[in-house]
């Protein structure tokens, strides 16, 4: 058959008359992701005229259009064309090193979510620097890098009333997810830790360093390092 | 070069250089931002002479007072007070001929929030992802504050005799007094998790509050509540999203959005209700009336219908009228 592979179907769910979520169902969430993916970057290579933009998340793809060139039918035309590959070609996956210093004032739910965790403070950092983490998507505000969380065995729950301001580099926690935050800005995330690095530029078009699927390593470092390598190029590992 | 025709400008406040958005933006993670009123930006550059994604001034709220150090050819569309060139008046939603060094004033009238200045030839502004929309979040964008010189793309000679001033162009654009009240939107991807609870939002009445920017805006009435809630994935969010947060405001998404939110959307604005949330002002009241896809869709072809007939007779006028040809410099 063609189309997307037997394991996932489309849902379509209308977003206005200029946009559509295209919802990617399946068992397998690592297959769905790449699935929301990879048709996510044909969309925006401009596979299909009129598509303006495909926004791909973890299951789904906001897909945003001129009605006056296309229309929501003729999107999903495209995408159920699209012969499946049999194995998904893998994003390209670079490294980024994120030196973060944890709790404190940088990181003042910490030891909240060491609590809700039922672990030392100590482990919850060791989780967190233990392993890469896979980019999922950039989310709002501001191209944030949007991971998977540390295994910590629960959810973590969100602020009741989010946080007014928090600041750029915040890496903070929700759910079963993580983000890395460029940008100063509000949020209901459990904030652990602070990257010192500038993490966004609007001088050049890239914007962040990442994309998704890429991979963040993070490694803790203290107050000292947090001082030297304030306002540093967060870079890939390749750039030296 | 020192005699680059350049607007001067005298006095602004919440006036930036803007234009219909970054379209690249969502798959980069940002947002799309650029002109809240759509129509009146495409209108704007339409009666100047200019492609639709020109760069352009977006009047908030205050007037902004220019001068140009060259003839140049100005629209003024959206919510603007009658304009006036050095003290008289002129209409907009009209091509004007601005002379060198000529005092133009915008104001914005009562009937909207957001007036929107095109100059032939466009600003040479910064451009990230091939558009100059300021994005608050990041920390982009040209302001047009008092003293700043905005470096103009051309000159344009006047189109009219400038001992007559007379206004020789009628587009028949429509000109609506005030801004409609009701919002039209389509039911949006999650409004089945709120059941019968929707209805309340074609039901009630609201209230627009003060807090209005390019990100969103808040209206204060009843909001219905989704019987079930759980943990949410994130997930891409359309602008003009209406989303229903706890508390008794509703939060409607305008094009400065975070890409991504992970709370559920209950309706939509159709692209037409988006310009009109552009121009609501505080303490308007306002409702929503649900609409169909292909009622949408076609209000918004007529739409852009009419931007084509207005640019193509924008550009026959200034044919006519031009002593010399009009000439794109690129």
């Amino acid at each position: 058959m063609t189309g997307i592979r037997t394991a996932a179907k489309l849902d379509v769910s209308p977003c206005g008359d200029a946009a559509v979520r295209i919802t990617v169902d399946g068992a397998h969430a690592e297959e769905v992701w790449g699935t929301v993916h990879h048709l996510a970057r044909r969309l925006n290579h401009g596979e299909v005229p009129g598509v303006l933009s495909a926004v791909p998340t973890y299951d789904a793809i906001l897909v945003e259009f001129d009605p006056c060139e296309t229309t929501v039918d003729t999107v999903m035309f495209h995408l159920l064309s699209w012969e499946a590959p049999d194995v998904l070609e893998p994003l390209p996956s670079r490294v980024l090193d994120v030196p973060v210093l944890f709790g404190g004032a940088e990181g003042p739910d910490l030891e909240w979510v060491a609590g809700v965790a039922g672990l030392p403070v100590h482990r919850v950092v060791e989780l967190v620097c233990g392993t890469e983490y896979l980019i999922r998507c950039l989310g709002g505000p501001a191209a944030s890098a949007m991971t998977d969380g540390p295994e910590l065995g629960v959810p973590v729950p969100r602020l009741a009333t989010p946080r007014l301001r928090v600041p750029p580099g915040a890496v903070s926690l929700a759910g079963r997810q993580a983000v890395l935050g460029p940008v100063a800005a509000p949020s209901g995330w459990r904030q652990i830790g602070r990257t010192p690095l500038a993490v966004l530029r609007t001088d050049t078009d890239a914007v962040v360093p990442y994309r998704p699927g890429d991979r963040l390593r993070f490694s803790a470092i203290d107050e000292t390092a947090y001082a030297r390598l304030r306002g540093e190029p967060m870079r890939h590992r390749a750039d030296g | 070069m020192a005699d680059r025709p350049r607007l001067i400008v005298d006095a602004a406040r919440a006036c930036v250089v803007t234009d219909l958005g970054r379209t690249a933006g969502p798959a980069r993670g940002l947002a799309v931002n650029g002109a809240l009123d759509q129509f009146a930006a495409r209108t704007a550059n339409a009666l100047a002479g200019n492609p639709p994604t020109d760069p352009l001034l977006e009047a908030t709220g205050f007037g902004l007072t220019f001068r140009p150090t060259h003839d140049v050819l100005v629209a003024v569309t959206g919510a603007p007070a009658v304009p006036s060139i050095d003290g008289r008046p002129h209409p907009a939603w009209s091509p004007l001929s601005v002379r060198a060094g000529q005092t133009v004033h915008v104001g914005v009238s009562d009937a909207g929030l957001r007036a929107y200045v095109a100059v032939h030839g466009g600003f040479a502004v910064p451009r990230l992802l091939g558009s100059v929309a300021p994005d608050t979040m990041i920390g982009f964008g040209t302001e047009a504050v008092a003293g700043i010189e905005l470096p103009l793309l051309r000159s344009h000679p006047p189109l009219v005799n400038p001992v007559f001033g007379t206004t020789v162009f009628h587009f028949g654009l429509p000109r609506e007094p005030r801004v409609p009240t009701v919002l039209d939107v389509l039911d949006g991807p999650d409004a089945r998790e709120f059941g019968t609870a929707l209805e309340m939002l074609f039901t009630s009445r609201y209230s627009v509050t003060p807090r209005i920017n390019h990100v969103g805006l808040r209206v204060a009435g009843p909001v219905p509540q989704r019987p079930v809630s759980g943990e949410v994935l994130s997930r891409g969010v359309p602008v003009g999203a209406i989303e229903a947060p706890a508390g008794d405001e509703l939060l409607v998404l305008l094009r400065g959005r975070g890409i991504t939110a992970g709370y559920p959307v209950l309706a939509v604005l159709t692209s037409a209700a988006q310009d009109v949330a552009g121009q609501l002002r505080p303490g308007q009241r306002i409702r929503f009336r649900r609409t169909t896809a292909a009622a949408a869709t076609a209000t918004h072809l007529e739409r852009r219908r009419l931007l084509d007939r207005i640019a193509a007779r924008a550009q026959s006028a200034f044919a006519a009228h031009v002593r010399t040809p009009v000439t794109k410099g690129r």
